[in-house]
């Protein structure tokens, strides 16, 4: 759930998804849900001329398996509390297995 | 439309099947609307499969048509005139003639005149059907009244024998007697009825009125045949003699089943001529006028408004129904169980602190930055959005309803035992089901517990002397996972009542204030730092040891702030007394052929000077003299203090101590014992220092030495005139060197240069300035 807790703050942010199939697109990460599919608006395919079919598209729903990296806009985390929030997840996961 | 009343439409145009199994009929609400628009496709329109060839006739040459036809214009014959011929013979027509030109008086009487032999059959005159006037010949009429072409009737029909022709008189008073009794009778109607039943036939278009006209199926044949037999006006006769079965199939279109848009559309063209502004859902545009007219100007106002308001409401409904059959009950299913299990996952409060850990923080912080937005949690988005929005009363009833379902479900789901893993016979490991937080089923290699490593772990920790990296590096994780603790736990402090200044605590305040004791002591423990010092010991301190790694470099900021003076004057005191081992010290001194540090050391002094010298400095600017000499004391003591002021932490220190001295010495009021305490240390400190001021200095011409100016500001201020005299001269190559740099150099660096000397030249009375 860390993954997904994560994500859900970048709501309304810029991200850049990379694509398994190398097709990277850059838009406003609009929702996120917990398989991490993701939904972006305002799209814009970085290697416009490569996918020109993709040019009209405005808004794309991705399947959270698709995708290969997401490029996050640095400023909008906050590295301190992922690392906090990291050693929540293990000491949940311990408490778990312990239990 | 077809000719003969014939079903024309193939089975591929009566729409979706939806009575076919596998098929929800009760999804099908609006499939009559959403069918209405492609009303031409259920038979063959003139319109339509005429290819236009006579438009390209050209009318005008006829010049030689004689040639053509070999005769002369004067010869031509009648026996063409079937129209005439078939009204010289046909006296009984003139009878029905006479009838319906009486019936239909309202007709334009050269209407009547241009079609005399129009055949009909009329009903017997002795119920003559109500009249009502037609709006139409008052306002805009001719265009709702169509004009249907006379054509020779295949079957004639033969008027009843022996009935009797009324004279216009009697067909009058006969048509007003009527019209009383229905006027009594309209009041004991249901009102939809009677707001129903006028609009059939009358026609203005300002008012608007959507209606749906869908005919039972028995009557289809009937209406073909008028449509064709008769003209408008009396097929709307008719009509209204039918008029029963019709209401009831006239309502709401939801409480149609799945069938109606195969009726629907067969029906479309009957009933065109009647509806010639039909808008393309199959509503047409009514006026109940008499109804309008018996209306006072409010209820008419009233009755308009909500006319246009079901209006807006239909056309609404029309468009969502595009989307009516996409998903089967099976789909929804699937999809609502999903969206149970998220809710189920959201709505567990307990277990939200720590699964939505990262999402929680950060958006407190973030609201605590930016009060404009509110937290708002996941579920409340989802659940409460709409009926925020939502007026109506009905809707919002719908909602909170639904949203008691939700919270029923969610209850139902959590209460439910779970059984999250499968042991098969025979199986390697457990197969997880997948769920929300794990979507991913995984499969669980069984481990035996009985593995070796937790003991050595054990012991390596006890004897924490020979600590390796890995058992560094877990002790930093138990700082961490005990600063957490309390962290959590200082946040729950919102959640106790609040308390007045003369209230005694509750039982809630001093739970809390015990277990937050408990946290700090247990924090204060993993820290290692009242682990005793051996001097003997070539090993590093625990604390030491786990602060050499920036992880713990960066707690120290959040860990002093739990910590009660008397804890932070020990973690200062511990890191004053091995501040020659610690790290940022011990690899801060530059080696003789170095310009410049290693970027993984200069890393970690930065960070040093980031996190752990702040609070340290705050605790300081705040401490008594009499702590900082006992601090200075135990430098001068343990450490080589030559080696320390080498380096830019350890000059930190010194300017730390002797500055804070310096004010409290300043500012007055402190003990003489301890002001003349404090003068020996600072004579220690200087003799110590003596000979070794320029090694202070990092080497390099243009590198960042604020700090070192900074020390010897600090010095100097203290400083008595031979100590001034030595510490000048000592440095005055440098302060030479440095004003000459800032002349050559480019304005910005000069004048930093110069203000860093000046800070120096400010303590010992004199400027930058003077030196010319």
């Amino acid at each position: 759930m860390l993954f997904f807790s994560f994500f859900k703050t970048l709501v309304d942010h810029e991200v850049t998804i990379e694509l398994k199939n190398d097709l990277s697109i850059r838009g406003t990460l609009k929702s996120v849900d917990q398989f991490l599919n993701i939904k972006l608006d305002d799209i814009m395919v970085l290697e416009e001329a490569k996918y020109p079919h993709l040019a009209a598209v405005r808004n794309v729903f991705i399947r959270g398996s698709v995708v290969r990296y997401v490029h996050l806009p640095a400023g909008a985390v906050d590295t301190a509390l992922l690392e906090d929030a990291t050693r929540r997840e293990a000491s949940n996961a311990a408490a778990a297995k312990g239990r | 439309m077809s000719f003969f009343g014939f079903d024309t439409s193939l089975p591929r145009d009566r729409g979706h099947p939806a009575m076919a199994p596998g098929f929800s009929q009760a999804t099908d609400h609006f499939a009559g609307l959403s069918n209405a628009d492609d009303d031409d496709d259920d038979g063959i329109d003139f319109e339509d499969t005429y290819d236009g060839l006579g438009d390209k006739l050209d009318e005008k040459d006829d010049a030689f048509n004689d040639e053509t036809f070999g005769a002369p214009e004067e010869a031509i014959g009648k026996d063409f005139d079937f129209h005439g011929a078939t009204a010289r013979v046909a006296d009984a027509m003139e009878e029905e003639h006479e009838v319906f030109n009486r019936s239909a008086r309202n007709q334009s009487v050269a209407r009547v005149a241009a079609a005399p032999t129009q055949p009909a059959r009329v009903e017997p005159p002795t119920h003559v059907p109500v009249l009502r006037p037609d709006m139409s010949l008052w306002g805009s009429g001719p265009a709702t009244t169509p004009q249907p072409e006379p054509q020779p009737d295949p079957t004639p029909v033969v008027p009843p024998v022996g009935r009797k022709i009324l004279s216009l008189e009697e067909v009058e008073a006969q048509i007003l007697a009527n019209n009383e009794q229905k006027h009594q009778s309209s009041f004991q109607q249901p009102p939809a009825q009677a707001h129903q039943l006028p609009p059939q036939h009358q026609h203005t278009p300002p008012i608007v009125t959507p209606q749906l006209h869908q005919y039972p199926p028995p009557q289809h044949d009937l209406h073909q045949l008028q449509s064709q037999q008769f003209p408008a006006r009396i097929q709307s006769m008719l009509q209204r003699n039918q008029t029963p079965p019709q209401v009831q199939h006239r309502q709401i279109p939801e409480q149609h089943p799945g069938g109606v848009p195969l009726q629907q559309q067969r029906m479309q063209p009957v009933a065109q001529p009647l509806h010639p502004s039909r808008n393309q859902y199959g509503m047409t545009n009514h006026v109940p006028t008499p109804q309008l007219q018996k209306m006072t100007e409010a209820e008419k106002a009233r009755f308009l408004e909500e006319e246009s308001k079901r209006l807006k409401r239909n056309h609404k409904i029309a468009q969502l129904a595009r989307y009516n059959g996409l998903m089967t009950p099976a789909d929804k299913n699937f999809i609502t169980r999903i969206q149970l299990q998220h809710l189920v996952s959201i709505n567990n409060a307990e277990d939200n602190a720590n699964e939505d850990f990262y999402y929680i923080v950060h958006s407190a912080i973030r609201a605590r930055t930016n009060p404009q937005q509110p937290l708002n949690q996941f579920a409340q988005t989802y659940l409460f959005r709409q009926s925020a929005r939502g007026r109506n009363r009905q809707q919002d009833n719908h909602l909170q309803r639904m949203e008691q379902q939700v919270q029923r479900a969610v209850a139902a789901a959590k209460a439910r035992p779970k059984a999250s893993q499968l042991v098969l016979e025979g199986s390697l490991g457990k197969i997880s089901f997948s769920n929300v937080k794990t979507p991913r089923p995984m499969l669980n290699i069984k481990k035996s517990d009985t593995s070796g490593g937790e003991p050595i772990r054990r012991t390596q920790r006890s004897t924490f002397s020979s600590a390796d990296r890995k058992s560094l590096l877990r002790a930093i994780e138990n700082v961490y996972d005990a600063l957490l603790e309390l962290e959590v736990h200082e946040r729950e402090r919102a959640k106790l009542p609040i308390l007045m200044p003369d209230q005694q605590p509750q039982q809630a305040h001093v739970e809390w204030s015990t277990r937050r004791d408990q946290l700090v002591a247990k924090l204060w423990k993993e820290t290692k730092i009242m682990e005793p010092i051996d001097p003997m010991s070539t090993a590093t301190h625990p604390f030491i040891a786990i602060l050499s790694y920036s992880k713990m470099k960066r707690a120290v900021q959040r860990i002093f702030r739990h910590l009660d003076p008397e804890q932070r004057v020990t973690v200062l005191t511990m890191i004053v007394v091995h501040l020659d081992i610690l790290d940022v010290v011990k690899h801060g001194v530059y080696l003789p052929d170095e310009t410049q540090l290693p970027s993984a050391v200069r890393e970690e002094i930065e960070m040093f000077a980031a996190s752990v010298l702040p609070p340290l400095l705050g605790y300081v600017y705040e401490a008594p003299l009499s702590i900082v000499i006992g601090l200075l004391g135990i430098l001068l003591e343990r450490v080589d203090v030559v080696a320390v002021s080498k380096t830019k932490i350890g000059l930190a220190f010194l300017t730390m101590f002797s500055s804070r001295a310096e004010i409290v010495k300043q500012a007055g009021g402190a003990p003489e014992n301890e002001l003349q305490q404090w003068q020996m240390m600072y004579d220690r400190l200087f003799d110590s220092l003596q000979g070794h001021w320029m090694e202070c200095f990092p080497p390099g011409m243009f590198v960042d030495d604020v700090y070192v100016w900074q020390f010897l500001a600090s010095i100097a201020v203290g400083a008595n005139m031979p100590q001034q005299q030595a510490l000048v001269s000592a440095v005055k190559d440098r302060v030479m060197e440095n004003v000459r740099a800032s002349k050559t150099l480019p304005p910005e660096l000069g004048a930093q240069k110069s203000a860093n000397v000046n800070l120096f030249m400010r303590a010992i009375g004199l400027d930058v300035e003077l030196l010319g």
